[in-house]
């Protein structure tokens, strides 16, 4: 069991605020991820967490205990670190058995906890090697190893994988996963990688500026955006985004499009009103070849074998659009092309960012 | 890699490395030729490279010259040793904090260990005579100890700190997050890892100690049993004539163990002095 509450959590550095008012409540062998720009508080708030940095002001809670001014090992919380921070000076075995050695824990019983660890992430023959005769892989095993022999209660992660190759990364993905399965516990991870954010999440939280943009289900976050920094952050390639003019609030939001375009969209439209500025949110997925009022202009084509990806400009030539059409699609750099979307497949923000919530999607994923 | 050299340019680099080395060199050869020549040779002229009337004879000689000789190069090393020991006991902890804690006046602070490089031990000799004084520690060991101590501490600080600061952070934290206290950690994690810069630091120190003793010793001290070498072989100086090819050969036995130590730690010694240059 362990359960993880932040209670309106701040953190100022001098002057410059940088987390303002964090709440969150993960559940009991959740896993969790961070993800936002760079530079937008994920690791200050995985810090708070751990206990590395103090909060400005707020709770952290662990277990219905606040343990906010609790020294890390007493708030049961372990750490992986971007670097690794391994101890190049000590073997494997004695990396891994760091934390126990701490605890003065007895000869055999540590000695068992290691070799379990070890036999966990497949580090068995390696126990006598030190840190620098390692593969980025395997020292970030060992790192892990490090944060597991504790039998902690909640783990953090502090983008463990962006050291590594994109292969690699792609496998350490799925070993992760597999071993929040084996070990039942709560995790924190923090990434500014959405693709690793969407597969290993159980939810996910979008940091922006040191605020929470949403927390949800990675299928959430995708289908219902709550804002259109999120929207621009998930999905891959970007959302588009077009800015349109309301037209007419019965039925659905009837919006004017850049280019010239009206569509009637199905989402709710009591907050607006006629000649309000709007922005249209169409995934490049979305889009489907054929004459649907999407006037496209062309400049770059990607044929990537199953998909073609093509970046070009729509409505009066200002606005960017990025299109996911079949490998083998008809077309052309430089040539027009005209697509369709279906109005449920579309999203709206208002002027100041926050969605129109959509009447027609996909359920919430519970 | 290899050759990233023209053979021309490899040519340039081993004559200036020649010239250089001379330059260190030489007065090494120049004692060494010394101690072997006979006395009355170092009066005549044309100067003599070689001759065979050159032998060892003065170094059996000096021990009888001057009886307690083996006690001065004893002294040396006991005083340098004893001032490296403490300097490196209150460097290290020092070191260690201006390196990573934060507290008030630090920079201050440090700025004004660092002022104490400034003066040079000539111009404290008075003032430091009154202190030993009152403190009743003239004519001890303790009055070639003491100041040594005191002028080799900042540098030793500043050495150590930069060395420190170059070990990652994380690893501390890391150590912090599993339960370590700063203790065990400046222990297990921080020394191991500094220990190149350790012997750095350490040798300099001892240079340094070696170096600066003739002052104190003179200054401080005059039991003649407690002399360092560097004071000790003012014993040559005699009425008549000074046993200048003893003398050579005095300075030459009584620096023999801190080449000794150097030869054996140069390993580390270039480690520790190029680290933090190439990635791990
Ligand atoms: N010790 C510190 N002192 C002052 N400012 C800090 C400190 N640590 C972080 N900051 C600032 O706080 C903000 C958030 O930093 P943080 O490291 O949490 O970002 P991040 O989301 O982890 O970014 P990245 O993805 O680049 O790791 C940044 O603007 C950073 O400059
Ligand atoms: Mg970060």
């Amino acid at each position: 069991m362990a359960t993880l509450d932040l209670h309106r959590i701040s953190k100022s550095f001098g002057t410059a605020k940088v987390l303002h008012d964090i709440d969150l409540a993960i559940k009991d062998k959740e896993f969790v991820v961070f993800v936002g720009p760079s530079g937008c508080g994920k690791s200050t708030l995985l810090r708070i967490i751990a206990g590395l940095e103090e909060a400005s002001s707020g709770k952290v809670v662990i277990d219905g205990a606040d343990v906010s001014d609790a020294h890390p090992v007493d708030r049961g919380i372990s750490m992986v670190f971007q670097s690794y921070a391994l101890y190049p000076h000590l073997t494997v075995f004695e990396n891994i058995a760091f934390p126990l050695r701490v605890q003065k824990l007895a000869e055999p019983d540590l000695k068992q906890r290691v070799m379990r660890a070890a036999e966990i992430l497949q580090l068995t023959d390696k126990l006598k090697l030190k840190p620098g005769q390692l593969s980025g892989g395997q020292r970030q095993r060992v790192a892990i190893g490090r944060s597991i022999v504790r039998n902690p209660k909640v783990f953090l992660f502090d983008e463990p994988l962006s050291n590594l190759d994109a292969a690699l990364r792609g496998d350490m993905r799925v070993e992760l996963s597999q071993l929040h399965r084996e070990l039942d516990a709560t995790m924190v991870y923090v990434t500014h990688d959405q693709v690793e954010a969407m597969t290993m999440a159980d939810r996910i939280v979008v940091l922006n500026g040191g605020r929470v943009e949403q927390f949800g289900t990675p299928m959430e976050l995708y289908h219902h955006p709550a804002t259109k920094f999120v929207a621009g952050f998930i999905g891959q390639p970007n959302m588009n985004l077009i800015p349109a003019t309301v037209l007419g609030t019965d039925g659905g939001l009837t919006v004017e499009i850049d280019g010239g375009h009206r569509m009637t969209l199905p989402v709710d439209s009591s907050a607006a009103s006629a000649g309000d500025k709007v922005e249209v949110g169409i995934r490049p997925e979305d889009v489907d070849l054929g004459d649907g009022g999407l006037s496209i202009s062309v400049r770059v084509l990607e044929r990537l074998g199953g998909v073609s990806i093509t970046y070009g400009t729509i409505g009066n030539g200002e606005t960017r659009f990025c299109a996911s059409l079949p490998g083998d699609a008809a077309v052309r750099e430089g040539e027009p092309l005209h697509l369709s979307v279906a109005p449920s497949d579309c999203h709206v923000f208002d002027a100041s960012g926050r969605v129109l919530r959509r009447t027609a999607a996909p359920a919430l994923v519970a | 890699m290899m050759d990233r050299y023209t053979k021309l340019q490899m040519v340039g680099i081993y004559i200036g490395i020649f010239l250089f080395l001379s330059f260190m060199l030489l007065p090494f050869v120049e004692m060494f030729v010394t101690s072997l020549r006979p006395l009355e040779h170092l009066r005549t002229t044309p100067y003599q490279f070689w001759s065979d009337k050159f032998s060892f004879d003065a170094y059996r000689q000096m021990w009888e010259t001057v009886p307690l000789l083996g006690r001065y190069i004893l002294n040396s090393i006991f005083i340098a040793s004893m001032v490296t020991a403490c300097t490196m006991l209150l460097v290290v902890p020092a070191a260690y904090a201006y390196a990573r804690l934060d507290f008030p006046f630090k920079d201050t602070s440090l700025g004004l260990i660092l002022a104490i490089n400034m003066f040079s031990g000539a111009v404290l000799l008075i003032p430091l005579y009154r202190v030993l004084k009152a403190l009743g520690l003239l004519n001890t060991y303790w009055a070639m100890i003491v100041p040594g101590i005191a002028f080799l501490i900042p540098t030793g600080i500043w050495l150590l700190r930069s060395y420190l600061e170059k070990i990652p952070r994380e690893l501390e934290e890391a150590a912090y997050v599993d339960g370590a206290s700063r203790m065990y950690t400046l222990r297990r994690v921080v020394l191991p890892l500094a220990l190149p810069g350790l012997l750095v630091v350490g040798t300099a120190t001892f240079i340094g100690a070696y170096a600066q003793q003739f002052l104190f010793a003179i200054t401080f001290n005059q039991n003649r049993e407690l002399q360092p070498l560097p004071a000790g072989l003012q014993e040559f100086v005699g009425r008549q004539q000074v046993e200048w090819n003893q003398m050579m050969a005095a300075a030459l036995t009584g620096v023999l163990p801190v080449m000794l130590i150097f030869f054996f730690l140069q390993k580390y010694l270039v480690a520790g002095l190029t680290a933090g240059a190439v990635k791990e």
